[in-house]
């Protein structure tokens, strides 16, 4: 249980944290409400049951009244069955509340940053982001679970028991409050240390972890270099000090706990005492020493669960926190409120005017560029990294808006058309493509939300793949795996060829792919290749010289500026940067 | 199952001291646990009761002082079970580690990362879990046997309700324990998929954003969301249940042993004080029983984790260095393969394949894809054996050879090299670490890499790797290739190790090689047929044996099939 104390610094403004969070889930107040009496019924009950006994023991033991003994046994029974029933409707309202809550968090969060826009996905790490998806909302889920149902109860219970604690008898409970503030230090001691060195200890387990994952991924690497021995010694490092700081976090766990059980002790000693004492000078019945004994014990009990739990409560807020920071965060990006409607004939022509854009405001990538793409053409922008071509495809794609100027798609203003419009029109085909851990229809037919097997099979007839997925295992349904059955690269780039193909755009945004194939495969891929071009208006980012070649026109840029536009054959000719840019070409793909 | 139970146990009998000493303290704990409401019963009959006010202070005192003795043990069987379960966790991390490292590659082939990771973290979790509940189980046991004793002892009826209540009890906890651990198995599945499903969301946002179906992907993550929310609940309702029994049972025990303790009181069978420290022994025991029973709900799963382990350890190791290792002569590398067969499980690879390799030449390795040029040249370092045939090295049979001299004299440059999350400096001496910076810059040289480097943020100090600075495929090959070499090796294999580098560079490299690794014998695999040029001599492979051997236009005008192989790997672009 240890394991899943937060990792994370404590929150700076807790008190609006909750108020927000408190706000969110408004429409549970009548669960809630529930959820508070049931608590209150459960408690009240359980602290009822030293009571009964006292009145057992005064009135029926001590004065052998077996009758009355009876009846106390008939109203026990009583509080038991209240005790059962409420218990069990604050556990599961508390815990429909806490998951509830966790659903509509994660459906929230997770929506929000699939609506965010390509630049926040740029300037956010992967992995901060899967974190906030998983971890954190585990933490929180965590808290929900387990830990929300102990606040309540815990608090409860305490406040419970001290009452009825007065209740028998006064001058005795003032006394064993007298050991209150050496609990709570005690327990609050141990929130904070245990948080602490938990969070040390955890973060160890991450680099033991990591140590270990990185020298099983490099497993052959290490053989090859006969240097087992040392890695060995490495990890033995890293691994004792796993062993010394899960030692470390012990510590405060080995006295915490005796702590707490030596103030239970003095607190029986001292009650036993005076209680003693008091019950000699007939000043107390036995029956309320012995009903003071059994609520001694409760006493301790929730406030030791209530240091338990703390922990928790941090890393959930801490949690809460960052996924609220998340939440805040606007996309860039938006649909416009009165969208332009797209008539069902697209032409494709494209327009850049005037377009300034840099990812960073004042470090433009592309200046004041001016570009016409008429309708059917193919063009391919060449240059080198950092020459801004990958950029302005973007531009095209609205992955990003230009600060400056406009883009237009058959006059209109990228920013007027609706999201619908633009992603059934543009199609930007990372040629590498990324699959989904579905199935291969899935992965084929992402684009297109309902397509029968007829079509998607229809689809790879036309890009010539039908022989390929009969050849799968399970065909269309075979699952697509990181791991296991993973694709060669070429097929790969096939099912991304394949999934553009079946949305049917009228303008194709390719990004060409730059590793290297087998000869059958590379010839598979351009028949594709020119399959889904056909017919539409396509700008290829090109790696190679074949595409450049293949292409009606020609974009050569260098620093965000196009310093060559024509056909292939006039900027050969021209002995200017596309030519010298041939000769490289030529030189690295230089074949015996 | 067995089979993790005795890891379990001969776990303890590796730790004979602490296994002990922490199981002693329990039972101090246990002893003075169950001594405290006798001493209760003994203020409330002896001195309240028999109003002896004299006893009252030195049987309070003597409570007061069992407490402490209570705390101390408590401190005392913890820090050492902690001590006793962090040890064994480590150690058996240890042994998975070094069992890692030690099985070959043919074991890695199908070897799962996440497998293996799985073994040395969450299965170890699972086993430590049982260890830290070792001592207190052993105690539990004892006590709750005594105390079941003791109650006999008290009184013979309320033993008997003793005899009844206790092993219910435990059941219940057992079965509570079992069936939840199995809910909430499946409630982490889930959560693990909804883990994957935000990775892939996140990994697959471009295609997601240019296919414009984030409603798509949200309803996705939706459904899973959902599943977690049913699951939940289901759990949560199946605790909502039971949960509330533990807190009653105590509540139920004292309620028997009020009405049937109650009547015998009245009757005059028992006095008020025999009834106060037995109601208290049965709550006392209900914790413990509890964790009792969590424990035996929980071992089934431990000794299944610690069968995996044990797996894991036991698997064997397919390539091994012989007792008395011979040592290399001094030579310039030469290699031979003597009627090598080699097949991974059924596919045969190699066929009584018969190679010389002069020392201090350069070959190149060409054929069709899956011809075994990779795999002949990984049996020279023995990352796996033959099944059949002799290669030797400078006339010694590898498998005479210690493996580490031999993997120190043959070293390989992968196509797709793997970097430790160390610093550049690190990485190229990663196979001397006896290598200082002069001889990790010269090797940088030779590969190309020194310019990179230098532009560096840190230079060789950068930390590159996962967790570090991320590099080009080239620039990672070149690392690779400059590690290769710093170690000096009698013979270098670059197994298209310098793919992902442009062919002027590539040429270059090679030049730098011939000039520095004269008198070593070099192996290259290529793809490109630039590459291949670059050797003295060409051995084309197929069928599992070499097919013909010779200069390039040797080959070109003599071997028909070579200059199908060219044209078929260099279309017409």
């Amino acid at each position: 249980m240890y394991a899943r104390y937060g990792t994370d610094d404590p929150v700076p403004d807790r008190l609006n944290l909750l108020r927000r969070a408190a706000g969110s889930v408004r429409y549970m107040a009548l669960p809630a409400l529930g959820a508070a009496v049931a608590a209150l019924i459960s408690t009240m009950s359980r602290v009822a049951g030293p009571i009964v006994i006292r009145e057992a023991v005064d009135r029926g033991i001590v004065p052998q009244n077996t009758s009355v003994i009876a009846n106390a046994a008939l109203v026990f029974v009583a509080i038991v069955v209240a005790q059962y029933v409420a218990t069990r409707v604050t556990l599961y309202t508390v815990a429909w509340m806490g998951e509830r809550f966790m659903m509509d968090l994660r459906n929230r969060v997770f929506t929000h940053v699939l609506g965010m826009d390509m630049a926040f996905f740029g300037r956010t790490k992967t992995g901060v982001l899967v974190a906030r998806l998983t971890s954190d909302i585990e933490s929180l889920q965590v808290f929900a679970a387990e830990g929300a149902i102990q606040v309540v109860g815990s608090t409860m219970m305490v406040v419970g028991v001290s009452v009825a604690l007065f209740v028998v008898d006064p001058s005795l409970a003032t006394l064993v409050m007298l050991l209150m503030p050496f609990l709570l230090a005690i327990s609050y001691r141990f929130g904070r240390d245990s948080g602490r060195a938990y969070r040390r200890w955890r973060g160890q387990v991450g680099k033991v972890l990591a140590a270990l994952s990185e020298n099983i991924s490099g497993v052959r690497e290490v053989q090859a270099n006969a240097q087992e021995q040392r890695q060995e010694e490495r990890f033995s490092k890293i691994d004792e000090e796993f062993y010394k700081r899960g030692m470390a976090a012990a510590k405060t766990i080995v006295t915490y706990f005796p702590g707490v059980d030596f103030l239970r002790a003095a607190g029986l000693a001292l009650v036993l005492y005076i209680g003693g004492s008091r019950v000699l000078d007939g000043e107390m019945s036995i029956g309320s020493l012995i009903a003071f004994l059994l609520y001694l014990n409760w006493f301790f009990e929730p406030i030791v669960q209530l240091a338990n739990v703390y922990n928790l409560l941090q890393g959930a807020l801490a949690a809460l926190y960052k996924l609220y920071g998340l939440e805040d965060e606007q996309p860039a990006i938006t649909e416009a409120a009165q969208t332009t409607p797209l008539p069902e004939q697209v032409a494709g022509h494209i327009r850049l005017n005037r377009v300034t854009f840099g990812y960073e405001p004042h470090e433009p990538i592309i200046a004041d560029l001016n570009l016409s793409i008429t309708a059917g053409q193919r063009v391919a922008v060449v240059g080198a990294t950092g020459s801004g071509k990958t950029t302005m495809v973007r531009l095209i794609a609205r992955f990003y808006e230009p600060q400056v100027g406009a883009v237009t798609l058959d006059g209109i203003d990228l920013r007027d058309l609706s999201f619908t419009d633009l992603r059934r029109t543009v199609a930007m085909v990372p040629q590498e493509g990324f699959l989904f851990e579905d199935s291969l229809r899935f992965n084929l037919s992402f684009g297109q939300q309902e397509m029968s097997d007829h079509q998607i099979w229809e689809a790879c007839r036309t890009v010539g793949i039908t022989e390929w997925v009969e050849s799968l295992p399970e065909g269309l349904d075979t699952p697509m795996r990181e791991r296991g059955n993973r694709l060669s690269s070429g097929e790969r780039q096939l099912v991304a060829l394949t999934r553009a193909l079946v949305v049917d755009p009228a303008i194709v945004i390719l990004d060409e792919a730059t590793s290297n194939l087998d000869p059958e495969t590379e010839n598979q891929v351009e028949t594709a290749l020119e399959t889904l071009l056909a017919g539409r208006t396509s700008i290829v980012v090109a790696h190679r010289l074949q595409t450049a070649r293949r292409a009606d026109r020609v974009l050569v840029m260098e620093d965000g500026k196009l310093v060559e536009d024509g056909t292939y054959q006039e900027l050969a000719a021209r002995q200017g940067p596309f030519a010298d840019l041939i000769r490289t070409w030529k030189t690295s793909e230089r074949r015996a | 199952m067995w089979v993790g139970l005795r890891l379990i146990s001969t776990g303890m009998l590796r730790y004979p001291r602490l296994m002990v000493i922490s199981v002693l303290g329990a039972l101090c704990w246990m002893a003075v646990t169950v001594l405290t409401p006798y001493l209760q019963k003994l203020v409330v009959d002896d001195a309240i009761e028999a109003n002896r006010r004299n006893l009252l202070v030195p049987l309070v005192l003597t409570v007061l002082l069992a407490g402490a003795i209570r705390a101390a043990s408590i401190a005392w069987r913890r820090w050492n079970a902690f001590g006793l379960a962090y040890r064994f966790e480590v150690d058996l991390r240890g042994q998975i580690f070094s069992a890692i490292q030690k099985l070959g590659f043919d074991y890695h082939d199908h070897a799962s990362a996440g497998e293996l990771m799985a073994r040395a973290s969450t299965d170890l979790t699972q086993v430590r879990l049982v260890y830290m509940m070792l001592p207190i189980t052993f105690a539990n046991i004892i006590t709750a046997t005594m105390v079941g004793v003791m109650a006999f002892v008290l009184d013979p009826v309320m033993g008997l309700l003793a005899a009844f209540t206790l092993p219910t009890m435990m059941g219940f906890a057992v079965l509570y324990a079992r069936r939840t651990t199995g809910i909430s198995f499946q409630v982490q599945q889930i959560l693990a998929e909804m883990s994957r499903m935000a990775q892939e969301g996140i990994s697959g946002i471009a295609v997601t954003k240019a296919f414009g179906q984030e409603a798509r992907e949200a309803r996705r993550a939706k459904g899973v969301a959902t599943d977690i929310f049913t699951k939940s609940l289901s759990l949560a309702r199946f605790r909502s249940i039971y949960l509330p029994w533990f807190e009653l049972i105590p509540t139920l025990i004292t309620l028997c042993a009020l009405w049937v303790g109650g009547i015998r009181v009245a009757n005059g069978d028992m006095t008020i004080g025999d009834l106060v420290a037995f109601t208290q022994y049965l709550v006392i025991l209900h914790f413990p029983i509890r964790m009792t029973g969590w424990f035996f709900a929980e071992l089934p799963r431990s000794s299944a984790a610690a069968a995996r382990v044990v797996e894991l350890l036991r698997a064997p190791v397919s390539v091994t260095a012989p007792e008395l290792p011979r040592r290399l002569p001094p030579g310039g590398g030469e290699i031979r393969f003597q009627g090598v067969t080699f097949a991974y499980e059924d596919t045969d690879v190699l066929s009584g394949l018969d190679l010389h390799i002069p020392a201090g030449s350069s070959v190149a390795l060409f054929g069709a894809t899956g011809c075994g040029k990779t795999t002949l040249t990984q049996l020279i370092p023995r990352f796996y054996d033959p099944q059949a045939g002799i290669i030797s090295i400078d006339g010694i049979d590898t498998r005479q050879l210690d493996l580490t001299d031999l993997r120190r004299e043959v070293a390989v440059a992968f196509e797709e090299p793997f970097l430790f999350s160390a610093t550049v400096a690190e990485n190229i001496g990663f196979g001397a670490p006896d290598a200082d910076l002069s001889r990790i810059v010269a090797a940088a040289r030779i590969a190309d890499a020194h310019e990179f480097i230098q532009e560096l943020p840190y230079g060789y100090e950068t930390v590159v790797g996962e967790r570090g600075l991320s590099l080009s495929g080239g620039q990672r090959q070149r690392l690779a290739l400059a590690r290769a070499i710093v170690g000096n090796p009698r013979i270098l294999i670059l197994d298209d190790a310098t793919s992902a580098v442009d062919a002027i560079t590539e040429a270059h490299i090679h030049a730098e090689l011939v000039e520095n690794m004269a008198g070593r014998t070099t192996i290259v695999i290529a793809h490109r047929t630039s590459t291949l040029l670059l050797a003295d001599r060409i051995i084309i492979l197929e069928g599992g044996k070499v097919l013909a051997m010779g200069e390039h236009q040797e080959l070109w005008d003599n071997v028909p099939r070579y200059r199908q192989l060219l044209a078929e790997t260099s279309p017409v672009r």
